[in-house]
């Protein structure tokens, strides 16, 4: 009974000291700490570290690669932008050109229009001038011609076949020109 | 007559101290063997509760990490970041203290830390073990990277390896006062490794130990108190278990830095 209650105070008196001081686990746990840690390695070596570092390669190659053809679409695309600025520019000067011949050749035909015309309004002043000069003259004969009738048939009438038709005109001739001149004198 | 009633006395004495709750925040820390293998008397192979924890703390290393990596993507999912944050974790450390030279210590420092990590965070499992808290798991790995540190430094520069213990740019009068310091310093390395780590898991899991008892078995109006701070502690262990084992892995990258470099 003494013996059992000593026992226990004993045992008390055991565990009241820090258990990881207790010598007789030591060999054991050493043993496995160095097996499950080699273990560990060799698990995480053959199998995690690998494959995380075929993860990160890849992954930074699939960068690289990315960004190299970013790049290499930047540069068509800066080509692209070029060529087609380029042919703005060319279709530009194109229209500019166009334009410049065109204003010259309207202006060209217009001063052809301009002096055709001309040309057909003086024939048309010509030839209408030319008429009024005619119409003129035929209406100055048939004035005369009326003034010479009017005069012999007076003249017949006062001097009754005494005077001679060439004798009249003259006198006729003689008065027109006595008109005339009295017409021009009112003027 | 007179004996029986002590022994009467002692029997009482016995159950009363038996009966009455005792505070022994010091009984998780006790290893307790499972199976006892023991060749020619050797108790060297026994399973015990802190190496079946051990062996639980790897089992989950390997398997979050085979598990994260189950089908890695380019593009990573959430447990594939986190393995992958821990590993250039590891990666940045081993750069930073060991540089040129530091690539093929990578495993050994990356196992060493989630070995130490998991071990100290599966402790606080309720009724597990924590095999950090142990002072000869801790000082097992700290010898292990002391005689790792030694065998690189010979291993490398032969003899000149001695040089290590001689300061550069020291008066030549100072050097027998100066050489048993740096002797001493170096030899202090494997016990304050190993210290370090097993007295803060001891430390935090007695101050558990000490607020679960009390939690457990004051009344009720004041029980929530030690359960709250205990709480919040276990939060804090979480903390220092990770904070211990990055400290333990810094300090190797920077012993095998020293044996592998010499510069001092």
């Amino acid at each position: 009974m003494i013996s059992s209650a000593y026992a226990a105070a004993e045992g008390h008196a055991q565990s009241s000291g820090l258990p990881q001081f207790e010598s007789s686990v030591f060999a054991s746990q050493m043993f496995w700490t160095i097996v499950s840690f080699f273990v560990l390695m060799y698990l995480l070596n053959r199998y995690v570290i690998p494959a995380i570092n075929d993860i990160l390669d890849s992954r930074s190659k699939k960068i690289g690669e990315d960004i190299q053809q970013a790049e290499r679409a930047r540069q068509e695309a800066d080509r692209l932008l070029a060529n087609y600025r380029d042919q703005i520019e060319r279709a530009r000067q194109l229209t500019a050109t166009t334009i410049d011949e065109a204003r010259i050749e309207a202006a060209a035909i217009r001063e052809q229009a301009l002096a055709e015309l001309g040309e057909e309004l003086n024939k048309r002043k010509a030839s209408a001038l030319e008429e009024i000069e005619r119409t003129r003259v035929q209406a100055m004969e048939a004035v005369r011609e009326a003034a010479v009738e009017i005069a012999m048939l007076a003249t017949e009438k006062l001097i009754a076949k005494s005077v001679t038709k060439p004798k009249a005109e003259s006198m006729v001739k003689e008065a027109l020109e006595h008109l005339e001149k009295n017409r021009i004198g009112m003027h | 007559m007179l004996l029986t009633a002590t022994a009467i006395n002692a029997e009482a004495a016995q159950a009363v101290a038996a009966a009455a709750p005792r505070m022994d925040p010091l009984h998780h820390f006790q290893v307790i063997r499972y199976i006892e293998i023991a060749p020619f008397g050797m108790d060297l192979f026994s399973i015990s509760n802190s190496v079946l924890w051990m062996w639980i703390s790897v089992a989950a290393v390997y398997l979050f990490f085979r598990y994260a990596m189950r089908q890695p993507g380019l593009v990573p999912g959430r447990l594939q970041s986190i393995a992958e944050a821990g590993y250039l974790f590891i990666r940045g450390i081993v750069d930073e203290n060991i540089g040129h030279g530091g690539k093929p210590f990578f495993p050994l420092v990356f196992s060493l830390f989630f070995f130490v990590l998991f071990c100290n965070w599966t402790g606080l499992i309720p009724a597990s073990f924590t095999a950090t808290s142990q002072l000869i798991v801790t000082a097992t790995l700290a010898l292990g990277i002391f005689f790792l540190s030694i065998f690189l430094g010979f291993y490398k520069h032969g003899l000149k390896f001695l040089g290590f213990f001689v300061p550069s740019g020291l008066p030549v009068l100072l050097l027998p006062l100066m050489v048993p310091i740096e002797i001493i310093s170096f030899l202090a390395r494997p016990v304050s490794l190993s210290v370090r780590l097993f007295a803060n898991m001891t430390a935090g899991h007695t101050v558990l130990g000490v607020l679960f008892f009390f939690s457990a078995t004051l009344p009720w109006i004041g029980s929530w108190l030690p359960f709250g701070f205990s709480v919040v502690f276990t939060a804090v262990e979480i903390f220092i278990g990770f904070i211990q084992a990055y400290i333990f892995t810094i300090l190797t990258c920077v012993y095998i830095n020293d044996s592998l470099h010499l510069h001092h």
